[in-house]
């Protein structure tokens, strides 16, 4: 049992109060029991071009590789002397200036792959390049330290890899009035409520069951609680506006979720990515601060971590087709506002030291983001849910 | 003395190496013997009739001598996205009306082993039909033709590995999921073995095409035999580790007797298997065995998504008028066809069910047969059933768009009993519970309680 284990079990006992030197840890386990922190997940899908969304904006090779596809200076919003954003992400500024925003950079992992469904796996299962694993990171998650499969709720009509554990998965929604009205058959209900579970709990049919009863009272838990909570913002409209609304919604209601996903998707921009990039960033951008805004009137923003990641980044060179191909590291956004590090986190990859077919060498490995949510965040194990230990970071 | 068939041992069988059995054909087969009806499934099977959509439009840009310009790789990416739905029905289509029913299940099994994926439909397709006929045959045969297809060469990169730059991709998942299982060889059998599997490639036609150039043609050391091994002979040699037969064995264990595995009943099967690698001499002894109709066995496990959509098909047959709702419930129910998760495929059993499939499967049935409506209490009156189910129909029944064809129901279950029918539908007993509930409901007419029957959690197990 690790210090803090021990102090969360040891409150219970109430000892704590004999033992002058853990008063500092006992401040944390308090605020912890009485915020409920949840962990706001969001995928942008398809490969993210990094480079055109945190820019190197007073780094000749940037412009040197990308002649048509490089955001010109006077249109960056810097934030340091070597660092800007792209122009359609002026709400994340604003983040940032508040101290909500802490930008990791030049995140990956060892070998990496190019494929977008593998490399979605690799970041959904938190494996190695070279290994397939059949649950994903939150499926662990809950499989460990889940009651529900509301527990972790994925806001789409069906559930990634990332929140299927091995006993325990999560459930998924996007609306959860529609998934309610799709359980509460009163055949359902019916042939479910007499059901003796004892029995039949290992078996397959009996496995069905169980998995009926609790969808059955999931949903309606998730319906029921969800009607009590409110947005207090007006939301762009597109299905990620939808989503995040949705979100929100589920988390002032009081919710006892500890995990959400979302995805926004589109950024595969082999062609003309200009435009696509910049529309798509815009509605990331809108979206989340949004989102942010509605928390905090709320009062659900401080319990709120929100992380931004995408399978990878693209190749430093434009292709052809004043596009990118698929690369490698690429930026990890995480918003909130119990930053311990807040604004950039680590400096920009280097565009001169690329790999064999020119991408970006990564630096820091996603499951040690992972690892430091787990850990400092959500208050658990994280090596026994990463199945290896890595070190934590400090940007929380 | 002829033993004749039970129906239910029947209707096990049917649904093992099938998608289920209708009432009357269940019945003229009963009237025969178990070596009779397994000795029919074989003779059934026996000819691959390739599955083949119209891909002419494809064809012209892969018979081309020039070399693509982007714009036609671009054109071709689309037709072949587009085609790849019409591969995806077709096969579907294959599942449903197909004779050849044991090649066609073993065809859906294998796929779940050599698992595979292209964004080429014709190499796709090609990949499919390969399954298609080796899945009866013997097995080395099988592993060399997968590991020459263009679609395979492509997904776990052999066209990368060169003898300059080994690539090990293949080597590896050959080991871990085709042929061995983890753990039984070491990261030096990986590299070696690579070796053997240099020079792979494939012309734009989708042929295989050997380069020497790339080829390494040196001394390679594996499983401690030493020589210069092509990817052929590495093959060979894993064949003669006995394990290569049981790692096989218990998959065909799982997916057609039991997902928990028996060593007795395996090691029977490996002693059948090993050596000859006859998959057809295999799953002829596994049909014939006793305990492939045990208590335990029938009705154990839970239907794949392709399963329940294919068996229901085969009590009442329905179409989709719009062919992508088929895609999308294949995508939400977890299972779409030439598009798995991953190299290790779909782990099946209990991992196909969690809170939104569960509860999308029970409500399907009725979703797709029924405008949504399953039951209603008794004493009701009848018109007031039509007015409920207009009102399901409202609220649900506007996605999915369906023609079901109940004149073959009806056909079928004319003889059969309304106490009788949960034992043609249904393929394991009703929990005591759920059986007092159905009790008190007004089972209307057979087709009402086909569907409630169906919106059983009973009816996920085959």
């Amino acid at each position: 049992m690790d210090r803090r284990k021990f102090i969360k079990h040891s409150t219970l006992a109430s000892s704590l109060f004999f033992v002058p030197s853990f008063v500092k840890g006992f401040e944390q386990v308090a605020s912890n029991r009485l915020g409920y922190k949840r962990l706001v997940i969001i995928q942008l899908s398809g490969g993210n071009d990094g480079l055109n969304t945190v820019v190197p904006y007073r780094n000749d090779l940037y412009y040197k590789a990308r002649p048509k596809l490089a955001i010109p200076q006077n249109k960056i919003i810097n934030l340091n002397d070597e660092l800007g954003l792209h122009p359609s992400l002026t709400p994340l500024k604003r983040l940032y200036d508040n101290g909500c925003l802490s930008i990791i950079n030049n995140v990956g992992y060892p070998n990496p792959v190019r494929s977008h469904f593998r490399s979605m796996d690799v970041w959904q299962t938190a494996s190695d390049a070279n290994t397939f694993s059949q649950t994903g990171w939150l499926g662990r998650y809950l499989d460990r330290y889940g009651k529900h499969p509301y527990s972790a709720i994925e806001i789409d009509d069906s559930l990634s890899l990332a929140l299927k554990g091995e006993h325990l998965n999560g459930i998924a929604t996007q609306n959860p009035k529609v998934l309610y009205n799709l359980s509460k058959d009163p055949y359902f209900k019916n042939i479910g409520t007499h059901y003796n579970d004892a029995h039949l709990s290992e078996h397959n049919l009996g496995y069905l069951y169980k998995t009926m009863i609790e969808a059955q009272s999931s949903a309606q838990y998730i319906f029921e609680t969800s009607k009590t909570g409110t947005n207090k913002m007006e939301y762009p409209n597109n299905k990620f506006g939808n989503q995040l609304k949705t979100t929100a919604q589920l988390i002032n209601s009081g919710l006892e979720t500890k995990v959400f996903y979302t995805s926004l998707g589109g950024f595969d921009t082999h062609v003309n990515q200009l435009n696509t990039q910049g529309r798509l960033l815009k509605m990331y951008a809108e979206g989340i601060e949004t989102f942010v805004n509605d928390l905090k009137l709320n009062n659900t923003f401080k319990d709120t971590l929100i992380l931004t990641f995408s399978e990878f980044g693209r190749r430093v060179e434009q292709n052809a087709n004043v596009g990118t191909d698929h690369g490698t590291a690429n930026a990890v956004f995480v918003v909130g506002d119990q930053l311990k590090k807040q604004g950039i986190y680590n400096g920009m990859a280097s565009l001169s030291d690329l790999d064999d077919i020119g991408d970006l060498k990564f630096e820091i490995d996603f499951r040690t983001i992972y690892a430091t949510v787990l850990n400092k965040w959500l208050d658990v194990d994280d090596e026994s849910v990463l199945k290896r230990s890595f070190t934590s970071l400090d940007f929380i | 003395m002829i033993r004749l068939m039970k129906r239910k041992h029947i209707q096990h069988l049917f649904w093992r190496v099938g998608f289920g059995i209708l009432p009357e054909a269940n019945d003229t087969l009963s009237k025969k013997s178990k070596k009779a009806i397994v000795n029919q499934i074989f003779k059934d099977s026996q000819y691959v009739i390739p599955l083949k959509i119209d891909t002419s439009e494809i064809d012209k840009f892969l018979n081309s001598d020039q070399v693509m310009v982007a714009e036609n790789r671009k054109k071709l990416q689309k037709l072949s996205r587009e085609k790849t739905i019409d591969l995806n029905v077709s096969w579907i289509n294959r599942l449903k009306h197909s004779e050849a029913i044991l090649r066609e299940k073993m065809t859906l099994f294998w796929a779940n082993v050599f698992v595979c994926e292209d964004n080429n439909v014709v190499y796709i397709q090609q990949f499919n039909n390969t399954l298609r006929q080796h899945a009866l045959g013997h097995f080395g045969d099988f592993v060399k033709a997968i590991s020459k297809e263009a679609a395979m060469t492509k997904y776990l990169n052999t066209k990368q590995n060169r003898k300059q730059s080994p690539n090990e991709n293949f080597a590896r998942e050959l080991m871990e999921l085709f042929t061995l299982g983890e753990g039984h060889y070491t990261e030096e059998d990986i590299k070696e073995s690579a070796r053997a599997f240099t020079g792979y490639s494939h012309n734009l036609k989708g042929e295989f095409v050997f380069r020497n150039r790339t080829h390494d043609i040196g001394n390679k050391t594996f499983f401690g035999k030493t020589g210069n091994f092509t990817g052929d002979d590495i093959i060979d040699i894993i064949l003669e580790e006995k394990q290569c037969a049981k790692y096989i064995c218990e998959k065909v264990y799982r997916y057609f007797v039991n997902d928990t595995i028996n060593e007795n009943h395996v090691n029977e099967m490996v002693a059948v298997f090993y050596g000859d690698y006859d998959i057809e001499k295999l799953m002829r002894f596994v049909l014939l065995s006793d305990w492939f109709y045990d208590e335990e066995n029938m009705g154990s496990k839970i239907k794949s998504p392709i399963e329940f959509l294919v068996g229901m098909n085969t009590i009442v047959p329905f179409t989709f008028q719009n062919k992508k709702q088929l895609l999308y419930l294949q995508k939400q129910l977890g299972q779409m066809l030439l598009h798995p998760p991953n190299v290790a495929g779909w782990k099946g059993g209990k991992s196909w069910i969690d809170s939104n499939t569960v509860v999308l499967r029970l409500k399907l049935p009725s979703l797709i047969l029924n405008n949504a409506y399953i039951s209603k209490a008794k004493n009701n009156a009848s018109d007031f059933k039509e007015t409920k189910k207009a009102a399901f129909k409202k609220q649900y029944g506007r996605f999915i768009k369906t023609v079901a064809n109940w004149e073959v129901f009806n056909t079928n279950f004319d003889e059969v009993t309304m106490e009788a029918m949960d034992e043609y539908i249904l393929n394991c007993d009703i929990q005591k519970e759920a059986r007092v509930y159905l009790n008190t409901l007004d089972k209307g007419s057979k087709q009402e309680y086909c569907i409630q029957l169906m919106s059983l959690p009973e009816y996920q197990m085959c």
